[in-house]
């Protein structure tokens, strides 16, 4: 089976966002870019599976030109093919024009490379903004069956089979192919590249296209931001540091006191 | 203003964060709400108790796809402006393909929702929760948003509202993800959203032999576990208990974290917390910038001074 995996770039999310003081909005240019953590997982998803029942795995990202590096970087852990749909502006939209967007992404890529995904796969959420519903819409704007935060995928006949982490356990569902999903972090972690691989995905062409290469029509956005602003920062406590122990305990259990914590 | 509120049930009960949206769906306008399932004339009466007329749309719908596609004929006949979840993990499901199906939009993890120069402005964290942004959905209908628990509290209880019990046909193509299995590998029931006090514990508890210490201050406070994500993944305790942003996201009264370094992913699933207590070793740990109190010290000296001065005050 043939997959394809949506991958996005984020800002580190190690590093603390705060807003830029003259725009208002939140400073993230200077912050390195990475893999979005769940799209890894996906991509790890998909080798895994092609490595057992055969396939391909097609990496796409909508992003600016830096993320060719990133796509490289993919190919090194075992994708075979990476496109980027470099579009700014396509980024900027809402979750419902991301998703529409690329609904005809997967068409272009279908059309680029000749096969038809049996799977979409997205991570269940990006690490920036954390809104975790482009994998869900995308499902709906494709018409095909939906799970989300899938731990496992395996062949069942014509179709699949896809274990869903849940709140308490393992939901297991059965859906045709082609289907989109999304992953959640399985029970392994994403592999990393060898220097044969990584040498091997530095010569890796990827094709790079705009929106009018790939004759992506425009859509509208619902959700709009109208402006950011950081939280009320929380007041700065009181911080014990004592030689004994038991010093230490007994500040902090008046102060609780006096606050009436307990 | 027309307000639908989809309320869900966990062992025959509404759960909180299902009825802590009833506030925002009140304050917005008209608001009513809406059961799926077999079995809930209980909680659907729970619900009415606050004053909010329920619909309950009595059709076994386990699956994400059954629940979608009855709530999709609920809001075809209600018609509301504004639809209000839970931002459970179902949830998160629901609102997003609805919103994708009705051609609308979706705000996921809201922690506001109210009206500002007459348009419904939606407030939600991003990036860990150090920014906030601020949204509106214009005059796109219906629009859809699951909130953050421990948002808002409960509204008060007023004159119970009347049931009214339907029923839909799901069509059989609406099922296209067939659920065929559920197991369920995490038997103990933790209820960090819904906790007045909370123990969590991290990494630098170092190891799950010390976690006793963790579970006897909790059990001496009535307090559920938390955990940090290192802690999950290090295998000493389930995912049920892990609070941050791929956890829970808690606002008990008082909150405190033993070992916990205070990465940002976990800080913003703790900040609501009305007290935060910490105990690290190290002085520079980030949580120490959110807690009222903070104790420099290992904590596996801290903690049974601790425990052994607040028996005393039991």
């Amino acid at each position: 089976m043939d997959i394809l995996v949506c991958v996005k770039q984020v800002p580190d999310d190690f590093v603390e966002v705060h807003l830029d003081p003259a725009t208002q909005a939140p400073a993230t240019a200077e912050i390195e870019r990475v893999a979005n953590a769940f799209d890894t997982y996906a991509v790890e998803l998909a080798v895994r599976y092609c490595e057992a029942n055969g396939g391909t795995v097609t990496a796409a990202c909508i992003g600016p030109e830096t993320a060719k590096n990133a796509l490289k970087n993919l190919i090194a852990v075992g994708v075979n093919k990476a496109y980027l749909f470099n579009a700014e502006d396509l980024a900027a939209g809402d979750d419902g024009a991301k998703a529409g967007y690329l609904a005809q992404v997967v068409k272009t890529c279908e059309e680029k490379s000749g096969v038809h995904f049996g799977l979409v796969l997205c991570g269940k959420e990006s690490t920036d903004e954390i809104r975790g519903q482009v994998g869900a819409m995308l499902a709906e704007k494709m018409g095909l069956p939906f799970v989300s935060s899938v731990i496992e995928v395996a062949p069942n006949g014509d179709g699949l089979i896809a274990k869903q982490e849940t709140e308490d356990g393992i939901a297991t569902y059965e859906t045709a192919s082609p289907a989109v999903y999304t992953i959640a972090k399985p029970g392994y972690d994403p592999r990393y590249p060898s220097i044969k691989s990584k040498m091997a995905a530095r010569k890796a062409e990827i094709p790079v296209l705009t929106a009018a290469d790939a004759g992506l029509s425009a859509v509208e956005s619902v959700v709009t931001c109208t402006s950011y602003t950081e939280p009320p920062k929380r007041e700065a406590g009181l911080l014990i540091q004592e030689k004994v122990a038991a010093d230490a305990v007994a500040k902090a259990m008046a102060v609780m006191k006096q606050d009436n914590a307990l | 203003m027309k307000v639908l509120a989809y309320i869900e049930v966990k062992e025959g009960k509404a759960i909180n964060g299902s009825l802590e949206i009833l506030t925002p769906a009140a304050a917005l306008g008209e608001a009513t709400a809406v059961m799926v399932g077999t079995g809930l004339d209980e909680a659907a009466a729970q619900v009415a108790a606050y004053g909010v007329p329920v619909t309950l749309v009595e059709t076994e719908a386990a699956s994400c796809d059954e629940l979608t596609a009855a709530l999709q004929a609920q809001i075809a006949a209600v018609d509301p402006d504004v639809v209000l979840m839970s931002g459970t993990q179902t949830a998160k499901d629901l609102a997003p393909r609805l919103a994708a199906r009705l051609n609308t939009g979706c705000v996921t993890d809201a922690t506001v929702v109210e009206v500002v120069d007459g348009a419904v402005a939606y407030t939600r964290p991003a990036f860990g929760g150090t920014v906030l942004e601020h949204l509106t959905m214009g005059s796109a209908r219906p629009q859809f948003a699951t909130l953050r628990s421990g948002s808002y509290s409960k509204p008060e209880q007023g004159a119970a509202a009347a049931v009214t019990k339907t029923s839909v046909e799901i069509p059989s193509d609406a099922i296209r993800a067939k659920l065929v299995e559920v197991t369920k590998d995490i038997s103990e029931a933790v209820n960090l959203e819904g906790a007045d006090v909370i123990v969590t514990a991290g990494r630098g508890m170092g190891s799950a032999e010390e976690l006793h210490l963790v579970n006897e201050l909790a059990e001496l406070l009535g307090a559920e576990i938390g955990a940090t994500r290192p802690v999950i993944e290090e295998g000493w305790m389930s995912r049920a208990h892990q609070v941050g942003q791929s956890g829970k996201i808690v606002a008990p009264k008082l909150y405190i974290a033993c070992g916990v370094s205070g990465a940002m992913q976990h800080i913003s699933g703790a900040m609501g917390s009305k007290y935060i207590v910490a105990i690290s070793k190290d002085e520079s740990a980030p949580i120490f910038e959110y807690a009222n109190v903070g104790i420099v010290g290992d904590v596996k000296v801290i903690l049974p001074l601790l425990i052994e001065e607040i028996r005393k005050l039991k």
